[in-house]
């Protein structure tokens, strides 16, 4: 098993697509994602966003085409495409019954870390996120906002080349969505960051390069600035890509 | 940490930071006690019955052999508390995989270092565990009877064997149930229908010829426990208890495989 990179892991996604039953989630996407590049996924609630993020954690598997990350298969070689991810699912996805620290020595100890790394790791984290004084506290008494920062340090903590969001500031308020825009600029260079939004602020705020979905399928690519920039950007995602030109 | 040990551990943390493993670890030590001194009520008051009516006390013969601390008490009560089983464990198993898919957990553990055998693995151990403790906080009454009735602890050794083989049996059919649902109510129901069912095959004698029925009855979990509660282990029964692990095990791993490709 090749090392995970420092700057970065590549997703590429060829003809993918996702079907349950008969509704089609997601249709032959192709997009390639640089190690390093910030990318977002932009769309209406229902576009297949959250769809492909499943696809490229192995979480799902695809029905048609390919996706990989670092050229590894995310459900034949499951592996090596988790050891270079850190997941932040859509809304907060935790476990309220485990204080902050137990859940972040689970959540190191599951991608790897042990003994003296986990703990510096998880020291390092806590103070990172500024969590130190929520350590000892149950998840499920937390706020939003700190849920949300517990949700982004575990994905940190074992410091992966490619860092997936979903949705990172729904549900929080004005003063939290900036604390969680901050810690994702702050990642941005550093790793490979695939953020899914329908927000337009955050999409400019923190990505390079954009794709929109309508109903599955992709009705823009391109750099953020360029596919937002054009006349109606909400038009995209409706689906109507040349009201946007 | 080794990965499946960090999941096994959080399991039992999640599972004591719920208020369901202590009220069921309660309800155990509870309903133990309440049939131990209860059995043991009926048992002196039969004692009693035979003193008064022979108007001198306690001699040995004037007592029937099966009047006895074994049979009035002890049997009875670890039939009692295998029927607890059946009532108590899928309350600790309806949680363990559906909870984890209704909270949107399960999509955390996916992209961790687990392999779906490792997930299975700690969270089976983890109930397994939880089934051990609920089985040694009923061990008290027993082993004072003991003591009393010199049964013998190489007995009461294998009846809690035996207990703990069906103890894990049920918490295998309830682990299956969980992982194919998303409810913990809909797991907790199924396990108590196939719970049930399996438990003793004898009602179907009422429907099925003698040669059938006869055929079918050794598949169902109270024989089996039966032997044990006679202080007997016979291979063919641990054979028996350990199907139950290992097709509960597989079952459940397809369950978390095939929610990818559904």
């Amino acid at each position: 098993m090749s090392e995970p990179q420092t700057r970065g892991a590549e997703v590429l996604a060829e003809g993918l697509s996702r079907h349950f039953g008969p509704h089609r989630a997601l249709r032959d996407l192709d997009v390639r994602i640089a190690p390093g590049e910030s990318f977002g996924l932009l769309g209406a609630n229902g576009a297949g966003k959250t769809t492909f993020i499943r696809l490229v954690t192995g979480y799902l598997a695809a029905s048609a085409g390919r996706v990989a990350v670092d050229g590894f298969c995310p459900i034949a070689q499951a592996r090596e495409v988790h050891a270079r991810i850190g997941f932040v699912a859509e809304t907060s996805r935790l476990y309220p019954d485990l204080r902050v620290r137990g859940f972040l020595r689970f959540a190191g100890a599951v991608h790897g870390l042990a003994g003296g790394g986990l703990v510096d790791a998880i020291e390092k984290t806590l103070a990172r996120f500024q969590l130190e004084d929520v350590a000892g506290r149950l998840i499920g008494n937390l706020s939003k906002g700190y849920q949300q920062r517990v949700s982004l340090a575990q994905a940190f903590l074992h410091d992966p080349p490619l860092l997936i969001v979903d949705e990172p500031t729904g549900g929080l308020d004005p003063l939290q969505q900036e604390e969680v825009r901050h810690v994702l600029g702050e990642a941005a260079g550093a790793r490979t960051l695939l953020i899914c939004t329908h927000d337009l602020g955050e999409a400019r705020a923190l990505t390079g390069r954009v794709a929109v979905l309508h109903r599955g399928a992709c009705v823009a690519l391109g750099a953020t600035d360029e596919v937002l920039g054009r006349g109606d950007p909400l038009a995209l995602f409706r689906g109507q890509a040349e009201e946007a030109q | 940490m080794r990965p499946w040990l960090a999941l096994l551990r959080k399991e039992l943390a999640v599972a004591f930071g719920s208020p369901m493993a202590w009220l069921t670890l309660a309800g155990v030590g509870l309903v133990t006690a309440l049939i131990f001194f209860d059995h043991l009520r009926i048992y002196n008051q039969i004692l009693f019955l035979y003193a008064t009516t022979t108007m001198g006390g306690f001699e040995t013969d004037t007592v029937p052999t099966y009047v006895n601390l074994r049979d009035q008490v002890f049997l009875p009560v670890m039939e009692t508390l295998a029927l607890t089983l059946v009532g108590l464990v899928p309350l600790v198993t309806m949680r363990v995989f559906a909870e984890e898919r209704s909270r949107g957990t399960d999509e955390l553990l996916a992209t961790t270092l687990l392999t779906p055998t490792q997930i299975v693995a700690g969270k089976f151990a983890a109930t397994y565990l939880l089934v051990a403790l609920m089985l040694a906080l009923s061990f008290i009454y027993p082993a004072s009877s003991v003591v009393r009735a010199g049964l013998g602890m190489p007995h009461l050794m294998v009846v809690y064997l035996g207990l703990f083989a069906l103890g894990i049996a049920l918490a295998s059919i309830g682990l299956v149930c969980s992982a194919f649902s998303t409810h913990q109510l809909v797991a907790a129901v199924s396990a108590y229908a196939v719970a049930f069912v399996l438990y003793d095959f004898r009602w179907t004698a009422q429907f099925l010829p003698d040669t059938v029925a006869a055929w079918i009855d050794p598949l169902s979990l109270h024989p089996r426990f039966g032997s044990f509660a006679e202080g007997m282990v016979r291979g063919g029964d641990l054979l028996y208890f350990a199907g139950y692990v290992l097709v509960g095990f597989a079952l459940a791993r397809f369950a978390l495989i095939q929610a990818r490709v559904r």
